[in-house]
């Protein structure tokens, strides 16, 4: 028994003195392939989209993500479940749905677009990146393309949901389908819309600083007061809905995804809001906003 | 691009600065530095905020400089670095590991950020990760990594793109004596066995006189001396005695056999003849005959004779302070 207890004894000794020291194992050329700036490309985007998700990270970074999709996925189930029980009695309503999830994509990209564009900063990691087959603008658009990715995900996956829901559990679901076709394109476009706004914004605020808790909360702050100076505006100022309704990025959005889905509230019965075209074409501005100052400051950050 | 046609046993020069130049604000990094630096192991030295840091972001292209230029192996920094950029590798001396990714993961990243295919990115971050003596540790997140394994990954990442030029900024900061012996060591074996030249920081002098070829030493952003290490630290006419018994009648005898000598507690320092003709060296191999046998007739134990080195710090002592 003694002996066995020695053996194992001088085992994790030895084990510990090789631990210390540097084995030669010889040192091998690389003369494979190289994909240059592509390849780099396609490094940053891919491992980017996963931490997004929190894939290849602790479980504690893959809470928010699941809670999200969770969060906005259920209440699509429960409405296909309450219009198939009541036999399409009860309507689906995409937009009515959008506007709860709205706040929670933010805080999707609130949580995440950090975990790439601070962390980076953070770890320092930026620095040896770029000494790599990597510019400033070739990482920016990295790592913008993985947030905007994965937030076109998460804002498509309700409404794909809905829409395949709502064409699976109609009775005859062919005639569903033919009625339902012209739906896809108002579900893409809106979902392209949500995610362009709120990724991009999300992405600028994150690069902005390299602590993640900052970025975290400038990027929900940022919506917070964007919605407090819209509401302010309306009942201070009394500036008309139409105009204040353009500060809030998420009211818009919102707007936008009722008139593209023909959804009226009462509000919008009293006033016709204005045409769709100024929705999207304010969506798209403030996107590009997000991506330009994604750029801007990529390129500026001191290494 | 150098002509195809250079004689191959003619050092080609790796870097070479023209009067570069580096100003952040009103302090100057860097002040008209000129310098080349050959094929080897290279130390590059000087004390904190000396340029070191900033001379490296420069070649790595990282910080543009202000006026003056630079070229790493024919390639300009400021046009063409890109091409510069697979053929060094950078160690930097800040943190720069994620502490949530394992060093297998974090490693074959950065492969792939060089342009490395996924599988291929793979093989060579264990590879070189067992080159630098990590083994199962790489599956570890890098958070609970003791200073010695973080600059091992930070080495390996430098190394996993097989570049031309290892470029390592202070990589001995903060390991204990072993720890800095044994990375010194790699970092030798890296320049010698596998041919890849090595520009290494480092504000000791003395750690770097073990393993460099060459040694750059700057101050305040200026070239203070660029010189080979062997030409340097070579034998001094000097040979240094040591023994044990009556120093004092030793050494006077020594003197009545017309040497030049000095006295340094037990030790007796005897002054060579100079110079490669055929005399001088007749009367070099004399005087090692007549310390020997002055030892024997004056009854002392003769401990230790030896041609004196000379050592880096001497040479640059006057130079630093």
């Amino acid at each position: 028994m003694s002996d066995l207890v020695n053996t194992s004894v001088s085992t994790t000794v030895s084990d510990a003195t090789n631990d210390t020291t540097i084995h030669d194992l010889g040192y091998q050329r690389y003369e494979g392939a190289r994909d240059g700036v592509r390849g780099a490309w396609r490094a940053l985007f891919g491992q980017g989209f996963r931490a997004m998700f929190g894939l290849g990270r602790p479980l504690k970074s893959k809470a928010v993500p699941a809670f999200v999709l969770a969060a906005t996925m259920l209440p699509s189930l429960a409405t296909l479940a309450a219009s198939s029980a009541t036999q399409g009695q009860l309507p689906i309503m995409y937009g009515g749905l959008i506007q709860s999830q709205l706040i929670l994509f933010v805080l999707f990209a609130a949580a995440q677009a950090p975990e790439l564009l601070s962390h980076d900063q953070q770890h320092r990691l930026l620095p040896l990146i770029l000494t790599r087959d990597v510019t400033r603008d070739v990482y920016a658009s990295a790592r913008l393309a993985a947030v905007l990715c994965a937030l076109l995900a998460v804002c498509a996956a309700p409404l794909l949901l809905l829409y395949i829901g709502e064409i699976g559990i109609a009775a005859d679901p062919a005639s569903a389908f033919a009625k339902m076709g012209t739906k896809a394109g108002p579900v893409l476009m809106q979902a392209t819309l949500t995610a362009w706004v709120i990724g991009a914004i999300g992405a600028a605020m994150a690069s902005m600083t390299a602590r993640r808790a900052y970025a975290t909360a400038s990027v929900i702050g940022v919506f917070l007061v964007a919605a407090a100076v819209s509401i302010g505006l309306d009942d201070l100022a009394g500036v008309s809905a139409d105009v204040s309704r353009f500060v809030d990025p998420l009211r818009s959005l919102h707007t936008m995804s009722l008139i593209l889905f023909g959804e009226k509230t009462r509000a919008m019965e009293l006033t016709a809001p204005p045409p769709l075209w100024m929705f999207a074409a304010l969506a798209f501005s403030l996107g590009a906003v997000g991506v330009l100052a994604t750029f801007w400051r990529v390129r500026r950050v001191r290494v | 691009m150098p002509p195809p046609s250079e004689p191959e046993d003619v050092p080609i020069a790796l870097i070479i600065t023209h009067e570069l130049t580096r100003r952040f604000g009103d302090v100057t990094a860097l002040d008209g530095l000129t310098v080349s630096i050959e094929p080897g192991i290279t130390g590059l030295v000087g004390s904190n905020g000396a340029g070191k840091s900033t001379l490296v972001k420069i070649l790595l292209g990282l910080l543009e400089p202000s006026s003056g230029s630079a070229n790493v192996m024919g390639h300009d920094v400021e046009r063409a670095s890109r091409a510069i950029r697979s053929l060094v590798g950078y160690m930097p001396e800040h943190d720069c590991l994620p502490p949530d990714m394992t060093a297998a993961e974090f490693v074959s990243f950065m492969a792939r950020c060089s342009g490395l295919p996924a599988t291929a990115a793979r093989e060579r971050a264990a590879e070189v990760l067992r080159h630098v003596g990590l083994f199962e540790e790489r599956y570890r997140p890098m958070r609970g990594y003791s200073t010695g394994m973080a600059q091992r990954v930070k080495l390996a990442q430098a190394l996993v793109h097989d570049p031309r030029i290892l470029v390592l900024d202070e990589p001995t900061n903060g390991l204990d004596p072993a720890g800095r012996d044994e990375m010194l060591a790699l970092i030798q074996r890296t320049g010698r066995e596998f041919g890849i030249s090595v520009l290494v920081s480092s504000h000791l002098l003395g750690e770097l006189e073990r393993v460099c070829d060459h040694v750059v030493l700057i101050d305040a952003g200026r070239l203070v001396r660029a010189a080979r290490l062997g030409a340097l630290t070579g034998e001094t006419g000097t040979l240094l005695v040591e023994v044990d018994g009556d120093v004092e009648a030793y050494c006077a005898a020594l003197v009545a056999h017309g040497l030049v000598v000095q006295r340094d507690l037990l030790r007796v320092l005897v002054e060579l003849p100079n110079g490669d003709d055929a005399e001088s060296v007749a009367r070099m191999f004399a005087t090692h005959d007549i310390v020997r046998d002055v030892a024997v007739a004056t009854g002392v134990g003769l401990l230790r004779m030896e041609r004196r080195r000379g050592h880096l710090e001497d040479l640059f002592a006057g130079a630093i302070s």
